[in-house]
């Protein structure tokens, strides 16, 4: 899943560095509109504006864990 | 009056009132006086001398703003993420400047000519620009206003006017990345919200945080757009999830300064429809169907630029590169489109030749074009199709290591394509029209 989500987001924003530990804070609101908006497409999954926090948007790990919780919680 | 005035005059009336908050820091407008005092004192700037800063999204900005004009200075904002080249060759430009009225500012754009300058800012098109909208707007000492974008673009800078200027309170955010924390603000006491958002900011708030938005429905008076096209389904979506709310779609530009509103949440959702005039503006229509301004809220002209502002500022009127009409009828403005290759991308105008010197200058590269495209949340974005050089891989990423040394970071590109060659016209220049076609 990790491989398929980097491979993803790099695509919609080359911009961000996915390997950073500090992922939120290169973010700007259109790329954590889009980190949003893809994963809820590709997984079916819900993620609202509650889910962009820096905690949940820290690291691409992160990312995954948010998702695989969003998917166990379904 | 002026914006320090009034900060002055609300100091003694409402002096334990917020005036400014962000993220944790609040200053009240005794405080903020006081502070702007202290700063034009450090300052000790002469009348008429500009002074450049680079812009951070906080209380801080408004005190050094302030500072400056208190002390007779001009303001000289400068975007966050200008490179340091840049930043220098602005510095040497300012002061070199001549001609410069006191306590008013200079605002870098690239907006109506498509090449980046410095445009001037009268104190008196300041004042103007704040009665506009206070006028139209209907800014009162009972509201807070959110501002979540960049303090040195004038969609967002024009709005510390009417607010300190009505004595409400002004809360500054560094953008809507997060925003949970967006979200907290309307939970501060007070009985009235408002805010400017560009249209992609409208978009992307629609598309993941409808709920919260209805959630906080009640207690949004009103919503200000401009700076980009919004989309009727926007509109519509937005009049839905705030009945209550009145929401305008603005014309402005830092040449032009504000100059139409129209309520589409009162009068219906009509893509490019603008309304009319405000107290201190005029629009007509001129040949080709250019739209031109003229009223106190225009510029003075471009810094170091007699030639550019004769080309553009004619007869005290703004020739801009919009195209519209205005209705017969009722008067209102309707915009169609520009005249130039200017991208806008969320509200920011980006130049694609500047793009495309910067992006060649990187060794791999052997030719390229910026063009518009289509983004997911955004809607318009600047998209790089290149062409490396024979033997040469060129990643996106490589691509926007370079330009972020050369660039602002909003005139970067967001969608990279590799291609075999660019399309040129017969004088050899990139053939644009052609990519507009495919990617609209």
């Amino acid at each position: 899943m990790k491989e398929h989500i980097t491979e993803l987001l790099s695509k919609a924003l080359p911009m961000v560095d996915l390997d950073s530990q500090f992922l939120f804070s290169e973010l700007d609101s259109l790329g954590v509109t889009t980190i949003l908006m893809l994963l809820s497409e590709e997984y079916g999954i819900e993620l609202e504006a509650k889910d962009a926090t820096p905690k949940n948007l820290k690291t691409i790990d992160s990312i995954v864990r948010m998702v695989e919780e969003k998917l166990k919680g379904q | 009056m002026t914006l320090e005035g009034q900060i002055r005059h609300f100091a003694e009336l409402t002096p334990r009132k917020t005036a400014v908050a962000c993220c944790g820091r609040t200053l009240t407008y005794a405080e903020l006086w006081q502070e702007i005092q202290q700063e034009a004192a450090r300052l000790q700037l002469r009348e008429g001398e500009p002074h450049a800063f680079l812009t951070t999204q906080d209380t801080g900005f408004v005190v050094t703003y302030c500072g400056i004009h208190l002390c007779g200075g001009v303001a000289v904002p400068l975007e966050a993420s200008m490179p340091a080249e840049r930043q220098a060759q602005i510095r040497k430009e300012i002061q070199a400047a001549v001609g410069l009225q006191a306590s008013s500012d200079i605002l870098f754009t690239t907006g109506t000519t498509g090449t980046s300058k410095g445009v001037m800012v009268s104190q008196k098109a300041w004042t103007a620009n704040a009665e506009n909208l206070i006028d139209r707007l209907g800014f009162t000492s009972d509201l807070l206003f959110i501002t979540a974008g960049p303090l040195n673009h004038l969609g967002c800078l024009s709005k510390i006017y009417p607010t300190l200027m009505s004595g409400a309170t002004l809360y500054i955010m560094e953008n809507l990345k997060d925003l949970p924390a967006f979200f907290e603000v309307f939970r501060l006491p007070y009985a009235r919200f408002a805010t400017f958002l560009v249209p992609s900011s409208i978009r992307m708030l629609l598309q993941v945080a409808r709920k919260e938005l209805r959630a906080v429905a009640p207690k949004v008076d009103f919503i200000e757009t401009g700076a980009a096209a919004i989309s009727q389904h926007d509109m519509e979506l937005l009049c839905q999830t705030l009945p209550h709310s009145r929401l305008y779609n603005t014309y402005a530009s830092t040449e032009t300064g504000i100059i139409c509103s129209y309520e589409y949440s009162r009068y219906g959702c009509i893509p490019g429809l603008l309304g009319k005039p405000m107290k201190h503006s005029q629009v007509r229509i001129g040949e080709g169907g250019r739209v031109i301004c003229s009223g106190r809220t225009i510029m003075s002209g471009y810094v170091n630029a007699p030639e550019l502002t004769a080309m553009i500022l004619r007869g005290g009127e703004v020739y801009t590169s919009d195209i519209g009409s205005i209705d017969e009828k009722d008067g209102m403005l309707r915009l169609q489109g520009r005249q130039d290759d200017v991208i806008n991308v969320g509200g920011y105008k980006v130049n694609p030749s500047e793009v495309e010197d910067a992006a060649v200058s990187l060794d791999a590269i052997a030719d390229c074009i910026c063009v518009p495209a289509t983004h997911i949340v955004v809607g318009t974005v600047a998209k790089l199709l290149y062409v490396p050089k024979a033997g040469a891989t060129v990643k996106p990423r490589d691509i926007v290591s370079h330009l972020r040394g050369r660039l602002e970071e909003y005139k970067i590109p967001l969608l990279y394509e590799e291609v075999g060659d660019i399309r040129r016209t017969y004088n050899g220049k990139p053939d644009r029209k052609a990519y507009t076609k495919e990617t609209p």
